[in-house]
């Protein structure tokens, strides 16, 4: 079976000024369905470019990226978007939650952009909430939520559209020790219900945790360990 | 549909949040703005407005003397169609009358006149007037309405009855208070009874000898009979006066009047000496009315313009303000085309805000000028709907064009970039 993601010689680079940075030199790296994936590595290492492309939010500069078996770097902006909506849920170190709508409306967002009707954006939005144990906040906005809850909110929003894969950049770097614990449980549980969850940490005892490691350094990946 | 509409009410209440949001952010410079735009919507409304009542007052000060009306009277032959010694004065008959009632195709009615200077007198009271002779269908076209009493009928033509009806202002210097219909008076000492009242006119933009407010109608064949031209035996009519089926044809109608008429009294159809005209739609037709308006909507439009610049500013501000939150939309599936579409219309929302005080304001400004009562002085403005519609319409393009700019600025956003600035 092709793997969820495969990732063969990809390169990123960037132009900032007259220079050019290149972030990633050559990335070659598969995840199956199911797996839950750690990505490690020091500052400038390239973690948050290769989320990014994982996430869609970027194509690579070469090499090939597929997703789900379709060739990625073939798409447009329209295109990536509906992937994204479809494919991929973000769940992002600072929340980013939209403050002026409610925990059940920033949840709702994604389905908002897939066209479903709103009765039924509603009723999936509240099992999203209630998936995280948060239905009785779905009427508070973020303003109102601790930052555990907040990180809820937006597990379940990365959840809403059953994404065949669930993408964490940094998901504890803002919360206490005991919220982190919470969150990293529910992650887990979610992997343990078999959904694709691929995370970017700082945290080497996250990523101790984690049934797969990947360290970039340099933009190369330099291990690449499983339990 | 119903996937169409639901997106469409999520839009539609999410872009009223947000232009909410961003005025209560911005809330100097959307006092401003706003401004500029509820003055210019209101300004489209009120000076439009404006604009068709001056139109309406100008034209009510013209049509005293008779809606789309124009008068033909002869003169003398004119120095190029005959030596000078030989110029006959000329005249119209009853039949020249009947003849151009008959096969006129541009006037649906013709009325004859015959004018005469001379004094009324009643209780020592006296007054020189404007003593008109005039057929029931010249009365129709003048249509001074009556304040009390009746009209000139056929009946009163046929019989030649002495009987008049008064202008207000010969009435008020004539008669002592509680006479009026039935009180008998003199003109050039032969009696006459009053069967009507003319009401009042007022201010007239036009006329023809005396202001009607000074005239006395009586029937044309009575008048024929008492004032007698000495030059003919046969009833003379001094002007005919008729109405335009279509007053655009204004030029086309007097040129058929003067062709049947010369015809009739046999001199040349291009001797505007001998058969002369006089319109008070020529005149009004040179007053500058549709610059005038066009002139007054420009820079209310204007007005709206620097409005929907100041909205753009501040729309502008706003997507920049927001880019993280439109990264985390794109993020989360949202396409280019659905942020576009999102910014549009929270810069509608925004002008709409505006625009709808603007209609109010403009609504409050025409009815309160319009219950000024001095109809003859002050115009009235005019609201219609046609108007609020383009005023809507002209806010609603402003606030298209005002959304262009954000909302391509907002499709530009890289998702990638700005959640990396977190």
């Amino acid at each position: 079976m092709n793997p969820l993601l495969a990732l063969d010689g990809v390169h990123k680079t960037y132009a900032t000024g007259r220079a050019q940075v290149h972030a990633l030199r050559g990335v070659d790296l598969a995840i199956e369905r199911g797996e839950l994936v750690a990505i490690m590595g020091p500052s400038g290492a390239g973690k948050t470019t290769l989320l990014e492309i994982l996430g869609c939010l970027s194509t690579p500069s070469r090499g090939h990226y597929r997703l789900d078996g379709q060739a990625v770097e073939a798409l447009d902006d329209g295109g990536l978007a509906r992937l994204r909506g479809s494919e991929i849920g973000f769940v992002f170190q600072s929340f980013n939650l939209l403050p002026r709508m409610t925990a059940l409306e920033n949840v709702e967002l994604p389905l908002v952009y897939r066209r479903v009707p709103r009765a039924e954006r509603r009723q999936r939005a509240e099992e999203s909430l209630g998936r995280v144990g948060l239905d009785a906040r779905a009427r508070h906005r973020p303003a109102e939520l601790s930052g555990g809850e907040r990180q809820r909110v937006a597990i379940a929003r990365a959840l809403v559209n059953r994404p065949a894969l669930l993408l964490a950049d940094e998901p504890t770097g803002n919360l206490d020790s005991q919220t982190s614990d919470e969150i990293l449980a529910l992650l887990s549980d979610l992997h343990g219900e078999g959904h694709t969850v691929v995370l970017v940490t700082h945290d080497a005892t996250i990523g101790r945790r984690a049934p797969r490691l990947v360290t970039l350094r340099d933009g190369r990946v330099e291990s690449d360990q499983r339990d | 549909m119903q996937r169409g509409a639901s997106i469409l009410s999520t839009f539609g209440s999410a872009a009223l949040r947000e232009a909410f949001h961003t005025l209560r952010q911005h809330r100097g410079r959307a006092f401003l703005t706003l401004f500029g735009i509820v003055w210019g919507t209101a300004a489209v409304i009120f000076l439009g407005g404006w604009g068709d009542g001056v139109r309406v007052m100008i034209e009510r000060g013209f049509f005293k003397t008779g809606r789309n009306m124009g008068t033909a009277w002869a003169g003398r032959i004119g120095e190029d169609f005959t030596p000078a010694a030989d110029r006959r004065t000329l005249w119209f008959n009853q039949q020249d009358l009947e003849a151009l009632r008959r096969r006129t195709r541009l006037s649906d009615l013709v009325g004859g006149e015959l004018w005469e200077i001379g004094a009324a007198t009643h209780g020592g009271r006296a007054r020189i007037t404007d003593l008109r002779g005039m057929d029931p269908e010249a009365i129709e076209i003048r249509g001074v309405p009556l304040a009390a009493g009746r009209r000139i009928t056929r009946g009163d033509l046929e019989h030649r009855r002495r009987v008049v009806l008064l202008g207000d202002e010969v009435r008020r210097l004539l008669l002592r208070p509680g006479e009026g219909v039935g009180t008998w008076i003199r003109i050039e000492g032969k009696p006459f009874q009053v069967i009507g009242l003319l009401a009042p006119v007022g201010i007239q933009l036009s006329q023809d000898r005396m202001l009607i407010d000074k005239q006395v109608w009586a029937p044309l064949s009575t008048v024929q009979m008492l004032f007698p031209r000495s030059w003919t035996d046969e009833p003379v009519v001094s002007n005919i006066i008729y109405r335009m089926r279509d007053r655009r044809d204004v030029a086309e109608a007097k040129r058929e009047v003067r062709a049947i008429l010369a015809d009739r009294i046999g001199v040349s159809r291009d001797d505007d000496e001998a058969v002369m005209g006089w319109s008070s739609l020529e005149m009004l037709n040179r007053f500058p009315l549709d610059q005038n308006k066009g002139f007054l909507l420009i820079l209310a439009i204007a007005t709206l313009g620097v409005g929907g610049i100041g909205v753009l500013s501040m729309m502008l501000d706003a997507v920049h303000e927001r880019r993280q939150e439109i990264g985390v939309r794109l993020a989360v599936g949202a396409r280019p085309r659905d942020v576009v579409v999102q910014l549009f219309a929270e810069t509608l929302a925004v002008t709409s805000v505006g625009g709808l005080a603007g209609v109010a304001l403009g609504v409050f400004g025409c009815l309160a000028i319009g219950s000024v009562e001095a109809p003859d002085l002050v115009p009235v403005p005019i609201l219609s709907g046609s108007l609020v519609g383009a005023a809507l319409a002209v806010m609603t393009i402003v606030g298209v064009v005002a959304g262009v700019a954000p909302a391509w600025r907002a499709s530009r956003i890289d998702p990638a970039i700005t959640l990396r600035m977190e």
